[in-house]
């Protein structure tokens, strides 16, 4: 391969010839990837993106190639983030193979995205993967007049089984030897001009002879993309040559005139018909019997079905709520493995050690207090992070991917999908949202998948305010225990929170109303090694990004002690602390609350067991320390991606709500005489 | 939504998915092509004149099935797809 200059080479990028795996979502991708690298596994997000990418290295007779798996797409043209990254690898990586992964069964609706990968002159291969079930369905594929009609190579896998590996490792050698120009990998191409009444065939030669530059696909795809309005190919094609951008706008909207439909719909219904034809001519199915259940056996779909039904639905939310979150994170986690770090390891062993060694070595008592005093980064940071959120964060990863594994999410989505539109989010939110229990710092980065500005500030805000991350409702449930009627009471006012100021934001802010489109992936049983892996990653996003702010946390509560600093604010504080009926010493845990959200809730913990609470209090403590300004942490997030306007001006927001909104609780309690 | 204008009509009655019996094969026609955005995300999923379709759900979101694959969407893209019987 020619080196490349106008690309950027990615650093991990070891000389290795790379094969590239794409494909739409759930057809193997991750299975394909696993067979070919085994051990040597990078995962890491796509550059400036959210987007997790796996690389890895195979081994094959003998040479070694690097393997990239790319998140799921539907089509050549991007609509989220993550598709967007799927389409910047094929551009950037310059791939000597690209392994075009697809659904046996569901060939004619994926053929489109071979005939596009064909389209732009990646070397590529398609492999038809889940054979088995295709075999069940009684849908044959003849294998060879598909590699006619197509022109490149054809393979059947199944690659729970392994079945056709050997083949496919072998083709991957044996082409990846090949230059991309030879004879037999070059494709067959679609016509546009199919029953369009203009021709976009001589547009697209128009184009195509102008251009000049030098480009990763093939300029016939570039042509096409330009001509739809593409953005990232438009500033591509501006940055070298201006002139021909302008040639491109002018024959689209000469199109558009001419055209009944958008392009974009004349060139899918070309790709579309073109696909048909050749499934036609390729797959024979013996009996075309329509049964749902043949998808995913019948007691999937079968399962399927109660977790979509809004009857079954909801309870079975109900009872994952429950079993996951609140006996599995919450009592097992939060309960006793946390007891177990706090009490044991670290009260009883850890701390007297420290305490012992640095007042040995630091004879200076200001200088001890900063490493193991009341707030020291020892005693204190690295007790939390290690002791308190290290445990309950890892539950709480572990459950949510043991969920993602088995398809539930989008089943959540679909169900709750209506109810989001009312506070101007799409289903789609719900997967930041739920991942926001366990941390609301990586959620508010997660609301990148949002298509819109509006989807992602609202879900922003909800996050910071009214979703309590994994560390808080670990210690709310600790606080409220034993008392379940007030524990009810805090779900429930939080809950209206989140709903009721959802809806006002949706009402208020300006934009397009966000719209709904998710696939239903056949449940399945969630796979060990998916689950830790994926759990690892978290954890380690987690401990890399945040452990290193509890301790300049616990270094700025230190300074502010020294100073008065702390004392000033506190103060300051306790006034508003009393008006929504606590105790003055309360001040310091809102103040805390804010350097962690968790140092605050662990406060709350310890003024309990002290026993200067009475419920009304703990339940009104609880509900300001949910909605109170999140931990800086999430703070320096809301601003790195809402900007500095909107993540300030939530975090007012949020400071004045969540203690009106305690005041208004407490009054509501008192006067009411409650006893909780 | 629904009532919209019902165009290609000819002998065969199309009529918006949202308001297809549920478990009734159908054929898609034709989409609904004033929403940019909306067009865009049908043609990314496969939805097509010409596949086959049927709507499995619709409440609290509309499911169908084309080919082997299953998909949610909300009410404004179920009405944005068009369908004969
Ligand atoms: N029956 C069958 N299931 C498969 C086959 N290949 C993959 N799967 C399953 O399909 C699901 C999706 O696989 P995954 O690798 O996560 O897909 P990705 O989203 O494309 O990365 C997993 O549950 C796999 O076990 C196959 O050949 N046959």
């Amino acid at each position: 391969m020619e080196a490349c200059c106008d690309h950027k080479q990615d650093k991990t990028s070891s000389g290795l010839k790379k094969v590239v795996i794409v494909g739409s979502p759930n057809v193997g991708k991750s299975l394909l990837f696993n067979h070919f690298t085994g051990r040597y596994v990078t995962v890491a997000n796509y550059p400036g993106t959210t987007v997790e990418v796996s690389r890895g290295k195979a081994k094959i007779d003998g040479v070694s190639f690097e393997v990239i798996d790319t998140p799921g797409i539907y089509s050549f043209s991007p609509l989220t983030e993550e598709e967007g990254v799927a389409r910047r690898i094929l551009f950037k990586e310059k791939p000597s193979l690209v392994i075009h992964l697809v659904d046996a069964k569901n060939l004619e609706r994926l053929l489109p995205l071979t005939l596009q990968l064909i389209e732009a002159a990646f070397p590529t291969i398609l492999v038809l993967n889940m054979m088995d079930e295709a075999r069940r369905l009684r849908i044959g594929i003849h294998q060879k007049a598909l590699t006619q009609d197509l022109g490149i190579p054809v393979l059947e896998t199944v690659l729970t089984t392994g079945e056709g590996l050997k083949e496919l490792k072998t083709a991957v050698r044996h082409l990846t030897g090949l230059e991309a120009e030879s004879p037999s990998l070059r494709g067959t191409t679609v016509n546009y001009d199919g029953r369009a009444p203009v021709s976009l065939e001589g547009a697209l030669a128009r184009i195509g002879e102008s251009l000049a530059g030098e480009y990763p696909i093939s300029k016939r795809s570039l042509s096409l993309l330009l001509l739809k309005g593409d953005e990232e190919v438009r500033s591509l094609v501006k940055k070298q040559e201006p002139l021909v951008l302008e040639i491109a706008e002018a024959l689209a909207s000469e199109l558009k005139n001419h055209l009944q439909a958008p392009l974009e719909f004349e060139i899918a219904s070309s790709l579309k018909r073109r696909a048909a034809r050749i499934s036609e001519n390729v797959c024979r199915t013996k009996k075309r019997s329509w049964r749902s259940d043949v998808r995913s056996g019948r007691w999937g779909e079968f399962l399927s079905r109660l977790t979509m039904n809004p009857l079954t639905g909801f309870p079975i939310l109900f009872f994952v709520l429950y079993g996951g979150l609140y006996q599995f994170v919450g009592v097992f986690g939060a309960g006793t493995v946390v007891d177990f770090l706090e009490g044991t390891v670290f009260e009883g062993f850890l701390n007297p050690f420290f305490v012992k060694v640095f007042s040995r070595i630091l004879p200076w008592p200001l200088l001890q207090d900063l490493f193991v005093g009341e707030y020291g980064m020892l005693t204190l940071g690295v007790r939390y992070a290690v002791a308190l959120i290290l445990p309950i964060v890892t539950f709480y990863f572990a459950v949510f991917a043991v969920i993602e594994d088995t398809g539930y999410l989008p089943r959540l989505a679909m169900l709750l999908d209506r109810t989001f539109k009312k506070i101007g989010l799409s289903g789609r939110a719900v997967i930041p949202m739920v991942l926001g229990f366990g941390c609301d710092t990586m959620a508010t980065m997660v609301t990148r998948t949002l298509p819109t500005v509006r989807e992602r500030i609202i879900s922003t805000l909800l996050l910071s305010l009214a979703i309590p991350c994994s560390a808080q409702l670990g210690v709310i449930f600790a606080v409220l225990a034993g008392h379940d009627r007030a524990l009810l009471l805090w779900a429930f006012v939080v809950g209206l929170v989140f709903l009721f100021i959802g809806f006002l934001t949706a009402q208020i802010l300006p934009g397009e109303r966000p719209s709904f489109y998710m696939e239903l992936p056949p449940l399945r049983w969630p796979k060990i090694s998916h689950v830790l892996t994926k759990t690892y990653v978290r954890v380690k996003w987690y401990f890399t990004e945040v452990l290193p702010l509890f301790i300049v946390a616990s270094a700025l509560i230190w300074l502010g002690q020294l100073t008065g600093l702390f004392g000033f604010l506190i103060r300051g504080l306790a006034v508003p602390v009393r008006a929504i009926g606590l105790p003055a010493e309360a001040a310091s845990i809102f103040l805390m609350g804010f350097f962690r959200r968790d140092y605050g809730a662990a406060g709350l913990y310890d003024l309990v067991s002290k026993g200067r609470l009475d419920g009304v209090q703990m339940l009104v403590a609880c509900v300001a320390l949910t909605l109170f300004l999140p931990c800086i942490a999430q703070f320096l997030m809301n601003v790195k991606e809402r900007g500095w306007k909107t993540g300030v001006g939530i975090s007012i927001f949020i400071l004045f709500f969540s203690f009106g909104f305690a005041f208004v609780l407490n009054q509501i309690l008192v006067r009411l005489g409650a006893v909780l | 939504m629904a009532q919209g204008p019902v165009p290609f009509s000819g002998e065969v009655t199309c009529l918006p998915l949202s308001s297809l019996p549920v478990n009734q094969k159908a054929e898609v026609t034709h989409l609904e092509m004033q929403d940019p955005q909306r067009l865009k995300k049908l043609i990314a999923i496969g939805v097509l004149p010409g596949s086959p379709i049927t709507l499995l759900q619709r409440f609290p979101s509309y499911v169908f099935q084309i080919g082997w694959s299953q998909f949610s969407v909300d009410r404004g893209l179920a009405s944005a797809i068009y369908v004969k019987l």
